[in-house]
């Protein structure tokens, strides 16, 4: 019985999750505030959450790309924001 | 006669600008053929040096102290016992951690991180992530769980504030598994998901958890998962919520029905207050075994507990990062309040506190010099008539940490 609650506790937790998260992500949608943000800004607003903000000379471009997903499997970063900050990052 | 003097000039004339004409044509015929054969080897440079679908790249860390110690045990009953030691590279904060990522176009991403701590060589994170969609990375392998904060985003010797890692709140670890992450847009805010499944952690003889070095010991599977909310739109505030489920007894075992739930509240606040740049983070963890019996270490007779823990931190650290001074802008001031509960009566039970306040220079954006002052008291709520030891423990210690990431 306490085996049976358990496992009824887990599935519920994974369905409750799974909705939230399904429900925000179809009815996500950024801001024109957000979207027009540039890649310096986002540089400088992302990065120090965690770290110092990296120097642009410190990779090339095909580093900066991969260390941009890295960062997104941490920060959890958007798309959008990784792409821009690496196109910041690479100039 | 005249004419004739005239005709000669015409056609010394003519053939001398004939001749001027051939000479620059040749010329020309020589520059385009040098040209065309330069253009001709930068095309083939360009081509050898085609970057491919696959790039890899090592990163990675290391930190390297000394620490001077002095730690005083007081047992029931009076009777202190001092103990003092100044230690280069001390085994708990001493790491080298080359990171190899290693990208395939850009959907595929493999993760490896091994460490060197002092004693031994182990692995910290092995996974491979695909970036399925804008939002959605699915990933697999060996990985850190998504639960709290600390593990994922500030354990790295560059980026921790202080010498220290705060006790107790780094519990679940890294485990086998698969899961989905991802971070999308809401608005002026921003939400990030992260939900994992895996093998799950090992509840040991004592009644206490172990996630490092687990095989996987039953048929159940643990789910982990972290919800992260940034309510403004400079992303300067995250506020995270976790949970993990799981069954943690061996299979067979007289812990076959033993199962643990754990929950965490996590948040951090970073924002520039000029010339201040203004860094809070915490994080508050919940622990609980459901009801299981144990044995004591004395006589092997069987004995319970309510198993259930806490650990927690807050953190500030303040850096003047728009003052002209040098020396001054790459000053940190940092200070960290942690503590952990551990279930009274058990045999490892105790109420920990520890302050830890630290100066840090910042080299450059990642290379830092710490000196972090620790003072800890921990007080023993364990059982000792099933075998543990009653007391208070206080340590001092004094840190002097470098700090790089490549």
């Amino acid at each position: 019985m306490i085996t049976k609650n358990i496992k009824n506790r887990t599935w519920l937790l994974i369905a409750v999750f799974s909705c939230i998260a399904v429900s925000i992500m179809n009815s996500c949608a950024e801001t024109q505030k957000v979207a027009s943000k540039s890649g310096a800004q986002l540089w400088a607003e992302n990065c120090q959450r965690c770290h110092n903000t990296p120097s642009p000379s410190a990779f090339s471009h095909e580093q900066w790309v991969t260390i941009g997903m890295h960062m997104q499997t941490r920060a959890m970063i958007t798309n959008k924001e990784r792409d821009k900050i690496v196109a910041f990052l690479s100039q | 006669m005249k004419s004739s003097t005239t005709l000669i000039k015409c056609l010394a004339f003519s053939i001398s600008l004939l001749l001027i004409a051939n000479i620059t044509k040749a010329q020309k015929a020589t520059v385009d053929s040098a040209l065309i054969d330069r253009i001709s080897a930068l095309e083939q440079q360009v081509a050898d040096q085609k970057p491919g679908e696959s790039h890899f790249m090592v990163v990675g860390l290391a930190t390297f102290g000394f620490v001077r110690s002095k730690t005083i045990f007081t047992p029931v009953g009076g009777g202190s016992q001092m103990d003092k030691k100044n230690s280069l590279a001390d085994a708990d904060h001493y790491e080298v951690s080359p990171m190899l990522l290693w990208r395939h176009g850009s959907n595929f991403l493999i993760e490896f991180e091994p460490s060197f701590n002092g004693t031994s060589i182990g692995v910290n994170w092995g996974n491979i992530s695909y970036f399925a969609a804008p939002g959605l990375i699915i990933h697999a392998g060996y990985f850190v769980l998504p639960f709290g904060m600390y593990n994922k985003r500030m354990a790295a010797g560059w980026i921790d504030k202080l010498a220290t890692d705060p006790k107790g709140i780094q519990l679940s670890g890294s485990d086998f598994g698969i899961g989905v992450s991802g971070g999308v847009p809401l608005g002026n805010m921003k939400l990030n998901y992260d939900l994992s499944l895996t093998n799950g952690m090992q509840l040991l003889s004592d009644g206490e958890l172990q996630a490092a070095g687990v095989t996987d010991n039953n048929t159940g599977k643990t789910v982990t998962g972290r919800l992260g909310l940034l309510p403004f739109s400079n992303s300067s505030l995250e506020i995270g919520l976790s949970a993990l489920s799981g069954d943690v007894g061996d299979a067979g075992s007289k812990f076959n029905t033993a199962h643990s739930t754990m929950y965490s509240a996590d948040l951090s606040f970073v924002k520039n207050f000029n010339p201040f740049l203004i860094n809070i983070k915490g994080q508050y963890n919940w622990v609980n075994v459901n009801q299981q019996t144990y044995s004591k270490l004395t006589d092997s007779t069987a004995y319970s507990f309510d198993n259930k823990s806490k650990a927690s931190f807050a953190q500030i650290s303040v850096r003047p990062v728009s003052v002209d001074n040098p020396i001054l802008k790459n000053l940190e001031l940092a200070y960290r309040y942690s503590s952990y509960n551990t279930p009274n009566n058990s045999i490892w039970g105790q109420n920990f506190h520890e302050n830890d306040i630290g100066l840090d220079y910042w080299l450059s954006w990642r290379t830092v010099l710490k000196c972090t002052y620790a003072r800890a008291h921990s007080l023993s709520t364990a059982n000792v008539s099933a075998g543990g030891t009653g007391g208070v423990t206080d340590t001092n210690n004094l840190y002097l940490q470098f700090s790089i990431q490549f």
